[in-house]
């Protein structure tokens, strides 16, 4: 995306207390025009706050919300022009899906002519059309995402806002609407922040994750970048399942190997005895023991194992951390 | 049919209490108000035809009773109504010590109706009442409040909103409650202005328990009684008498038990009438909500 440095959403050292609880700490992130960008982490870690912040329905306690160059962070939340969809959807209960698309047109003032062309267009990209007269309560799970998704895009937000959208529809019908969401928010002319808990669903939907814990941003890049070049030892449990395995091989440093990097051989640097096996039908998992600890390691599903088996591994997916910071170390880099 | 042949074998102890305590007066009044039995009788029910029910539809104090009782109900239900969302609204803000205002809130609810009426009849006496003490400290005379119809009518309704005002803004608050946060939030980022996302959003949403709320009052207001009794007496000149005092009177002070049970009764048709219509407009105003909600 070659545009202006100044284009798309920025934040810049943005903080909020709430109390003595800090609850986000000096995020700096920016989203390009277009950008789809997953806000991933943990419950707690600041990744809903944010967006609260970006949407201005919370005051940020230091800070600044920039957008195309513009700051935001003292307007309201109806003078951003930014659009978001709730995790449970916020349809109002009491209003059809055709009028709670027309509400927030009605609220601003578009003439009803406007209004109707435009709710229009949106029930048909969204292929709503059918059920433009039902209520909330009608619809089933998906259908109402749909709906809280043309609510959203109807507006012509400058910023598209996702919290979560997913969490309340069950794992296959995740998975199908993934595309369709990309298709329909992502490689527009805004920025987008999908916030979510599941990697899977950060690593689908989004052209870049940033990861937070504890109020902190740990790492922001491409999932690759996240999964093979973590910056500390968070960013490296939290990406990839199985996950990473933490041997504390030596005192003043941690190994990370990931399981799929790890090889069962007759020769090897390590003794290990096979503990637990989980088949997953493409795949299994192994859980063995070593002399420092419980190892997991994932192979194609019919590899036989040898009668002493011994582990072994590549240079190159080592892993090294601090084992009291959990900072990466900088030897054994890539 | 056997599940159903239990389900109303245990119902039958409720709804003979039910029969008893309800049903068993109103077919008795039914009764009583086709006789005469009053001092002239000897206070020994004598059948007399419709007799009752003719004077009753040729009373005017009925009449005037009745217009009084409904113009009573149906101000200080709006007061209440109005004020109540007002003060329901103000609850439901984060302010500190939120939870101390809304227990104050409640004390005047609280207060026995007799012991308030009473509190206001000293506080409007003259010329000893606080009142009147505080008119005269600034320099005017004392006024006899209840004794000019359109001042008494007036305190009547203050006394009633004032004690029962904070019943209808808990009703409401509960309402206010059960509306999911991140609505509003949503209307908000629409640009939606407090009155708008009130008008487009909290009021359509609170329309079952005002409706509830109107219906519980009604009820209440159009049956008043104590209140009457204890700060007026019905006076002056039987200007602020409702149908439940008169249909008292003609029991206990005129002692013509026949046609008290025919005010009693043509009262309590009149308020079922009301009542059916308010009932209508609460199914009506009955909102579907999603059902399964996250968080």
């Amino acid at each position: 995306m070659n545009l202006t440095p100044a284009a798309g959403l920025e934040l810049r050292q943005l903080c909020r207390d709430l109390g003595e609880r800090r609850l986000l700490d000096r995020l700096d992130l920016k989203v390009a025009p277009g950008e789809c960008l997953a806000l991933l982490g943990p419950s707690g870690c600041g990744k809903s706050t944010t967006l609260r912040l970006v949407a201005g329905l919370d005051p940020a306690s230091a800070g600044k919300v920039l957008l195309d160059g513009e700051d935001l962070t003292d307007r309201g939340p109806g003078e951003r022009q930014v659009a978001m969809v709730f995790q449970s959807y916020a349809l109002y209960p009491h209003l059809s899906v055709e009028g709670n698309l027309a509400l927030g047109l009605k609220v601003r003032g578009v003439p009803v002519r406007e209004r109707q062309r435009r709710i229009e267009a949106i029930l048909d990209l969204l292929q709503l059309q059918e059920l433009r007269l039902r209520r909330p309560a009608q619809l089933s799970g998906g259908q109402r995402q749909r709906v809280a998704l043309a609510r959203a895009l109807l507006r012509q937000p400058r910023i598209v806002l996702l919290d979560e959208p997913m969490s309340n529809l069950d794992a296959q019908l995740r998975e199908e609407l993934r595309p369709e969401l990309r298709r329909l928010l992502c490689g527009r002319e805004q920025p987008v922040i999908y916030v979510t808990h599941d990697q899977q669903e950060a690593v689908g939907m989004a052209d870049r994750i940033a990861l937070l814990e504890g109020g902190r941003l740990q790492q922001v890049g491409s999932p690759r970048e996240l999964y093979a070049d973590p910056a500390n030892r968070f960013v490296a449990s939290f990406l990839g399942r199985p996950a990473i395995n933490l041997l504390a091989m030596e005192p003043h440093r941690q190994l990370g190997l990931r399981p799929e990097h790890l090889r069962l051989g007759d020769d090897g640097a390590v003794a290990a005895r096979l503990q637990r096996r989980e088949w997953w039908g493409h795949q299994q998992l192994l859980w063995l023991d070593t002399p420092w600890g419980t190892v997991r390691v994932l192979t194609a599903p019919e590899t036989p194992l040898p009668t002493e088996p011994r582990l072994s591994w590549q240079r190159q997916h080592e892993l090294w951390f601090d084992p009291r910071s959990g900072e990466r170390l900088a030897h054994g880099r890539i | 049919m056997k599940q159903r042949a239990t389900t109303l074998l245990l119902m039958l102890p409720a709804l003979l209490l039910l029969a008893a305590v309800f049903l068993y007066p109103l077919l008795r009044y039914g009764w009583l108000s086709f006789h005469a039995s009053s001092v002239l009788t000897g206070l020994v029910p004598v059948p007399n035809g419709g007799a009752n029910w003719l004077r009753l539809l040729s009373d005017a104090r009925f009449w005037t009773d009745a217009g009084q009782t409904l113009r009573f109900a149906v101000c200080s239900v709006a007061l209440e109504l109005a004020g109540g969302l007002a003060l329901a609204l103000l609850l439901h803000q984060p302010l500190q010590g939120r939870g101390a205002l809304r227990a104050l809130t409640l004390l005047p609810w609280a207060l026995p109706t007799t012991v308030m009426a009473l509190g206001w009849r000293w506080i409007l006496n003259d010329p000893h009442g606080p009142l009147n003490a505080a008119i005269r400290s600034l320099g005017g005379s004392s006024y006899a409040f209840l004794s000019t119809p359109a001042t008494t009518w007036f305190f009547v309704v203050l006394a009633d909103v004032w004690k029962t005002l904070p019943f209808v803004a808990l009703l409401l608050l509960a309402g206010l409650q059960t509306i999911p946060v991140d609505l509003e939030e949503a209307l908000r980022l629409e640009g939606a202005s407090r009155v708008q996302i009130l008008r487009r959003l909290t009021l359509p949403l609170l329309v079952p328990y005002i409706a509830l709320a109107l219906l519980f009052r009604l009820a209440q207001a159009l049956g008043v009684f104590d209140l009457i009794l204890v700060l007026s007496g019905g006076g002056p000149a039987g200007s602020t008498e409702s149908l439940a005092l008169y249909a008292y009177l003609n029991a206990m002070r005129f002692l013509d038990f026949g046609y008290a049970a025919t005010v009693m009764l043509a009262t309590f048709l009149l308020l079922l009438a009301l009542l059916g219509g308010g009932w209508l407009l609460l199914r009506r105003g009955g909102i579907e909500r999603t059902p399964d909600r996250a968080t």
